[in-house]
């Protein structure tokens, strides 16, 4: 065990020699000069622990870094990014985007009657309910939305768990203050033709003789919903448009609606079971995953009329 | 940063502390009742006898704090009280592990045939521990002056001493060559001063190397010179033939 013979004492340190040569400083243990010693406390130059300025400041900045990331991920982001969307189309469409939270981040019409109802419409710092509500009270002020008429809710996002969450609770809302007069119907309404009006879908896979004008079916949440009588056509499953959304285009109907929603419920069961956007992606390619048609296995449409032939599926 | 006038005055009474080892000494005492009041916020009590040792190493990180406070490290105290804060912890971190405790009566070493016991400092000290002790006081004074005479204090000795065994043998290379020629320890004796370049040359060490250990390498053949025989003998774990007689 090495010895240190002590040399000189301070009160705060003493200097001593160890065996192979070394002088150094250590702790002052009530030593006397010529000591010998063995368990001594050696002096440590600056350096431990005590780091300079500069590293602190470094030391701040990552935690001012990790707080904003904390405060970003954890406020931010489930608050102020959009995580999803809502539709609402009575007749007009508007859509709202959310953020996890239910907080509406943004809005737009999907129609010019949806621009119109939003026009002025401040949605900042309003949630999904009271934003929805404050927009069906003007429809119905502006007068686009009457007792009996449809509201038709269509929820998108890539996280389907917090979709059906928010259909859910965005429709039992609604029905709960609204249910009385108005009719809320889960998934899109695209461009519903009139009651009672029996259309005859060709055979024959030619793009344009439905006049249903561009047959991309296969997007989400209004995956060709009445037009759909073109099996053979098998739609890419794109994000498209089906192309039936702009009033008028379908030609069915005086409103542009093509006239489905009289009752308000464009034939298709309005219990969500005709949503075949439940995931979002309506793709009739034959493939009948989400035609949405599936729900009932029936697809001749409840209380609608909207006999097609349709050849499958 | 308050730059109040205190602050100020600390921090001046700090940075002579840095250069002067009485200064140092002086400040520290000055300074004795906040390291016992540091002491006594960690300890829990007020440090009396049975906190010796944990005041001792309070006063070693003060004196630490002094040496290594810089004033971008913020007001002096705080610093130093970090400081003594930190190495108390240690301390007793170390001190707990060794709360195995040992018997008394354990062999000190493999080679040694005492026992634990007998390395203890005591009190009452034998005649032959006495006398030893006071031979190797005057010795290690006059070593003490002598230094001084050349400029030197055991501080600063200290200080410039090399930390890697790499230097430190380099050091000692230098320290044989010179004891075989004694012409050149006298001429070093006489003129006070390091014959650098001969010793360069005949130990085959580099000049920067010793440059940078200069009042180390002063110390260490002032020990090998006049009659430092305890220090010497004291000096036995030295590489081969370096301990010992000259």
């Amino acid at each position: 065990m090495m010895q240190y013979l002590v040399l000189e004492t301070h009160p705060a340190y003493a200097v001593l020699l160890d065996q192979q040569g070394r002088f150094l400083k250590a702790a002052n243990l009530r030593y006397t000069v010529g000591d010998r010693v063995t368990d001594i406390v050696e002096f440590q130059s600056p350096r431990e622990g005590l780091s300079p300025v500069w590293k602190k400041s470094l030391a701040s900045l990552s935690t001012l870094a990790a707080c904003l990331c904390l405060v970003f991920f954890g406020y931010y982001q489930p608050n102020f990014s959009p995580y999803g969307t809502l539709r609402l189309q009575i007749n007009p469409d508007v859509t709202l985007t959310l953020s996890r939270n239910d907080r509406v981040v943004g809005l737009e019409g999907g129609n010019q009657d949806g621009w119109d109802l939003i026009a002025g419409y401040d949605y900042h710092g309003k949630d999904r309910d009271t934003a929805a509500d404050e927009l069906v009270d003007r429809a119905m002020e502006m007068g686009y939305l009457s007792d009996g008429d449809t509201i038709s809710v269509t929820v998108s996002s890539d996280d389907g768990d917090w979709q059906q969450a928010e259909e859910a609770a965005i429709s039992q809302h609604l029905e709960s203050k609204y249910g009385q007069t108005i009719v809320i119907s889960l998934g899109p309404q695209e461009d519903a033709l009139e009651e009672d009006v029996t259309v005859t879908i060709p055979l024959s896979p030619t793009q344009g003789d439905s006049g249903y004008g561009a047959s991309d079916y296969g997007q989400s949440s209004t995956g060709s919903t009445g037009g759909s009588g073109q099996p053979t056509t098998p739609p890419p499953a794109s994000s498209g448009d089906s192309g039936y959304q702009t009033a008028g285009d379908s030609g069915y109907g005086p409103s542009g609606n093509s006239g489905y929603e009289t009752s308000g419920n464009s034939g298709y069961d309005d219990s969500g079971a005709s949503n075949y956007d439940s995931n979002g992606a309506s793709s009739y390619a034959g493939d009948s995953q989400n035609s949405g048609y599936d729900s009932g296995g029936d697809s001749s449409q409840a209380g609608g009329n909207s006999s097609y032939e349709r050849e499958e599926d | 940063m308050p730059t109040t006038t205190v602050e100020h005055d600390v921090v001046a009474l700090v940075y002579a502390a840095k250069e002067d080892s009485d200064a140092a000494d002086q400040f520290i005492q000055q300074y004795l009742p906040f390291i016992r009041s540091e002491t006594a916020k960690f300890v829990g009590a007020a440090p009396d006898h049975r906190h010796e040792d944990e005041l001792s190493i309070a006063m070693l990180a003060f004196y630490e704090a002094i040496l290594g406070y810089a004033k971008s490290r913020g007001a002096f105290l705080p610093y130093a009280a970090r400081a003594i804060r930190n190495r108390l912890i240690d301390y007793t971190r170390k001190e707990r592990r060794h709360q195995n405790l040992v018997s008394l009566h354990t062999p000190n070493g493999e080679e040694d045939e005492r026992t634990l016991e007998d390395t203890l400092p005591t009190e009452n000290d034998t005649l032959a521990d006495y006398d030893l002790r006071q031979a190797s006081q005057q010795e290690i004074a006059e070593f003490g002056r002598q230094l001084a005479q050349f400029g030197l204090t055991f501080s600063q000795v200290a200080e410039n001493s090399p930390k890697q065994d790499r230097t430190l043998d380099a050091c000692h290379r230098v320290l044989d060559f010179a004891r075989r020629s004694p012409a050149l320890l006298d001429r070093f004796l006489e003129t006070r001063r390091l014959p650098m370049k001969e010793l360069a040359q005949g130990s085959g060490v580099d000049k920067k190397t010793m440059e940078r250990h200069r009042a180390y390498l002063v110390a260490i053949l002032l020990a090998f010179t006049n009659g430092y025989e305890i220090i010497r003998g004291h000096l036995c774990q030295m590489a081969p033939g370096k301990g010992g007689r000259l």
